[in-house]
C-alpha cells in the first residue's frame, strides 16, 4: 500500500482537500420550499467564526492603509491647499443660513406628516439617526459585491441596517463584527430592495445582475417606463426608508426567461464603485434628535427675525397708502364707501321699458276680482304706484304667463282683432307717460 | 519542444524563499485584493491571490504545496465575501495543483509561458467557480464571459510585473 500512497500522494491530497471543501459547502447550502438551493441568510457559528478570523486579519491593515490615505489627504487640505478658504467659509455660512430656513420648513412638514400618520395609525419610517463610517475594503471578488466599513457593533451597528450616501442608497449591513461590518451592496445578485418608479409608480424589487449593475426584476412589460425616470425606495422592505433616491432608469430589457416580464436596468445614484464615506441608518424611530431640535430652534430664531422685517415692511406700506389720494369719500358712511361697497357686486339686469304698453304689459294686467277694467282704472293704477312703479319685480312671472292668463282673467272682454289696437291700450298707456323715467338697467336699485 | 519542455540534461531548478516571504506575500496579496477595488472601482479585473498561488506553485514545483496554498488563499477569499466558504477554495485548490504539476514539466523561467499559464489558470479558476456555484450547489449564480476574460487578461498583466519582482526574493540553491 505504501507505494500506492507515495505514488499518488499529490492526487490524494488534492482529492482530500476538495472533498473536505465540498462537504463544507454542502453544509452551508440548504433546499428551499420551491426546490431551489440557497445559502442560509445567517451564517452558522462555524462559518461566522471563519469570517471573523479573516476579517480580523485583513481589517487592521486596511484601516491602516485607509488612515494613511486620509492623513495624507488631510495634510494636503489643511496645510497646503488653504487658498480661498476665507471666501469659501463666508459662502458656506450663507448656505447654512439658507439651509436652516429650508430645514425649518421641512421639519414642519415632517411634524405634520407624523401627526397625520398618527391619525391614520400608520407609522412611516424616517431617518433620525445615522452613523458615519468609512469604507475600508471589499471582498475582492468580482461576483461578491460586499464591502467593509470601519464601524461595528461597538458603534451601535446591527444587521439589516440601511447604508446610504448623500446621493442615494448603497446597501444594507449583512454581518457585524466588533469593530467593522460587512455591507451587501444593492448591485449584488443576492441583494433585494423594494423600489418604486417615481413617475409611473410601478413597484419592483431591486437586485444586481452578473455585471454588477442593479436592475428591477419581475415587473410586467410597460411602455411607459422611459430612460431617465427616477427610482426611489418604496419603503416596504423594512430596511430602507421610503423616498430615498436609488438611481435612474438606464434601459429596459426583456426578461430572458419570461417574455411578458422586463428587467429595468438602473444607473445607481450612489457611486457604488468609489465609496468612501457612508452613513448607516441606526434609528428610524419617529422622533427628533437633539441636534434636530437645536437646528429647529435656530431656524425658528432666524424665521422670527425675518418675520419682524416683513412686519416692518407691511407697516411702512400702510402708512404710505394712507398718505396717497384714494377713492374714500369722507361724506359717506363706511359701509357705503365706493371701495367697500360690496352690497351688489353684480347688478340685476332689467328688461327695457315697453314702448307701447298694453294689457299684456307686466303690471297692467287687470285684477280678476275687479272684473272689467273701468275707464277710470288708469287713475286707480296711477294712484297705486306699486302696480306700475315696480314692473321689474313682476316681469319675470308676468311676462311668460301674461298672454295665457289674460283671456281667462278677462272673460267678458272682447278679444282684439289681430293687427288692430284695442281701445284700452291708449288708456293704459296714458298714466305711464306721467311716471318718472326709469332706469332700464334698474338704476333705482 | 525546447521551449516548453524542461531541460532533461539538468535537474529542474527549485527555488526557495524566506519564510517571511511565504507568510507576507500571500497576506499582502489578500489585503491588496480587498483594498484595491476601493480605488479601481468597476475595473477590478484581477485576482492577486490567484497570481501569487500560481507563482509559488510554478516555482516550488510541489503539487502538494501548491494545492495547500491554493486552498488557503481561496478559503480566505471566500471568508471575506458573502458567498459560501469553499467556492473559491475549490477553484484555487485545483489551480494550485495544476500550476505545480505543469511547473514540473515546463520551463517556468520563460515569461511567455508564465503569462500563458496565468491566463489559462485564471480561466480554469473562474470556470470552476461557476461550475461549483451553479451545478454543484445549484445556486442562482449569473456570470459573464466579459468579466472572466478580462480578469484573466488582468492577471496576466499583473504577473508580467509581479513575477520578476518576486523572483528577487528567491534564495537560489
Amino acid at each position: 500500500m505504501e507505494p500506492f500512497f507515495l505514488r499518488y500522494r499529490n492526487l490524494l491530497v488534492l482529492l482530500a482537500l476538495l472533498l473536505a471543501q465540498i462537504i463544507g459547502l454542502a453544509v452551508q447550502v440548504r433546499r428551499t420550499g420551491d426546490g431551489r438551493s440557497s445559502l442560509d441568510a445567517g451564517d452558522s457559528a462555524g462559518v461566522r467564526l471563519v469570517r471573523l478570523w479573516a476579517n480580523a486579519l485583513v481589517s487592521p491593515p486596511e484601516k491602516l492603509i485607509h488612515a494613511f490615505g486620509l492623513g495624507a489627504e488631510h495634510l494636503w487640505q489643511n496645510y497646503l491647499d488653504l487658498r480661498d478658504v476665507r471666501s469659501q467659509n463666508q459662502e458656506l455660512q450663507k448656505t447654512i443660513d439658507r439651509l436652516r430656513l429650508e430645514q425649518a420648513a421641512l421639519l414642519e412638514d415632517a411634524k405634520q406628516g407624523e401627526r397625520l400618520q398618527a391619525l391614520d395609525s400608520f407609522q412611516e419610517k424616517y431617518i433620525y439617526k445615522t452613523v458615519a463610517a468609512q469604507a475600508i475594503g471589499s471582498s475582492g471578488s468580482e461576483q461578491s459585491h460586499v464591502f467593509y466599513i470601519d464601524k461595528g457593533s461597538a458603534d451601535g451597528l446591527d444587521r439589516d441596517m440601511a447604508v446610504i450616501t448623500a446621493d442615494g442608497i448603497v446597501g444594507k449591513i449583512r454581518d457585524v463584527f466588533p469593530r467593522s461590518a460587512q455591507v451587501l451592496a444593492i448591485n449584488d445578485q443576492s441583494s433585494g430592495a423594494g423600489v418604486i418608479l417615481e413617475t409611473t409608480r410601478i413597484r419592483g424589487i431591486l437586485r444586481g445582475n452578473a455585471n454588477g449593475q442593479p436592475q428591477i426584476v419581475d415587473i410586467l412589460a410597460d411602455k411607459r417606463i422611459q430612460k431617465g425616470e427616477v427610482v426611489l425606495t418604496a419603503g416596504g422592505d423594512q430596511i430602507f426608508p421610503r423616498g430615498l433616491p436609488v438611481g435612474v432608469v438606464d434601459r429596459v430589457v426583456t426578461d430572458p426567461e419570461r417574455d411578458s416580464f422586463i428587467d429595468v436596468l438602473i444607473t445607481p445614484a450612489a457611486h457604488l464603485d468609489r465609496l468612501d464615506e457612508v452613513l448607516v441608518i441606526t434609528s428610524t424611530q419617529p422622533r427628533f434628535s437633539p441636534q434636530d431640535q437645536q437646528d429647529m430652534a435656530a431656524s425658528e430664531a432666524l424665521k422670527g427675525d425675518e418675520a419682524a422685517a416683513i412686519k416692518e415692511q407691511k407697516k411702512a406700506s400702510e402708512v404710505m397708502a394712507e398718505r396717497l389720494p384714494g377713492l374714500i369719500d369722507p361724506n359717506l358712511p363706511p359701509d357705503q364707501q365706493p371701495l367697500h361697497d360690496s352690497s351688489n357686486p353684480v347688478p340685476v339686469a332689467h328688461p327695457p321699458q315697453a314702448l307701447h304698453p298694453d294689457r299684456f304689459t307686466p303690471g297692467n294686467a287687470p285684477d280678476p276680482a275687479a272684473g272689467e277694467v273701468p275707464p277710470a282704472a288708469p287713475d286707480a293704477a296711477q294712484a297705486n304706484p306699486s302696480s306700475g312703479s315696480q314692473p321689474g319685480r313682476q316681469e319675470p312671472a308676468a311676462a311668460p304667463g301674461g298672454p295665457h292668463t289674460a283671456p281667462a282673467s278677462q272673460p267678458a272682454s272682447k278679444p282684439a282683432p289681430p293687427g288692430k289696437p284695442t281701445t284700452a291700450a291708449p288708456r293704459n298707456n296714458q298714466p305711464q307717460k306721467n311716471q318718472p323715467p326709469k332706469n332700464p338697467q334698474g338704476g333705482n336699485n | 519542444m525546447p521551449l516548453l519542455a524542461a531541460d532533461t540534461r539538468r535537474e529542474p531548478q527549485t527555488r526557495r524563499y524566506p519564510m517571511l516571504a511565504y507568510a507576507l506575500v500571500p497576506l499582502a496579496a489578500l489585503i491588496l485584493q480587498a483594498w484595491l477595488p476601493q480605488l479601481t472601482g468597476r475595473y477590478s479585473w484581477f485576482d492577486l491571490p490567484l497570481v501569487v498561488t500560481v507563482y509559488f506553485a510554478l516555482d516550488r514545483r510541489s503539487p502538494i504545496q501548491g494545492t495547500f496554498m491554493g486552498a488557503a488563499m481561496g478559503l480566505f477569499e471566500d471568508a471575506l465575501s458573502h458567498h459560501a466558504i469553499g467556492v473559491n477554495g475549490v477553484a484555487k485548490t485545483v489551480a494550485g495543483f495544476l500550476a505545480a504539476s505543469v511547473g514540473v514539466r515546463v520551463d517556468v523561467e520563460n515569461h511567455t509561458i508564465r503569462l500563458a499559464l496565468n491566463f489559462l489558470l485564471s480561466l480554469v479558476s473562474s470556470s470552476l467557480v461557476v461550475f461549483v456555484s451553479r451545478f454543484l450547489l445549484g445556486l442562482d449564480y449569473e456570470w459573464s464571459w466579459f468579466t472572466v476574460l478580462f480578469t484573466a487578461l488582468g492577471n496576466s498583466l499583473i504577473a508580467l510585473v509581479l513575477f520578476p519582482l518576486l523572483d528577487r526574493l528567491a534564495v537560489r540553491d
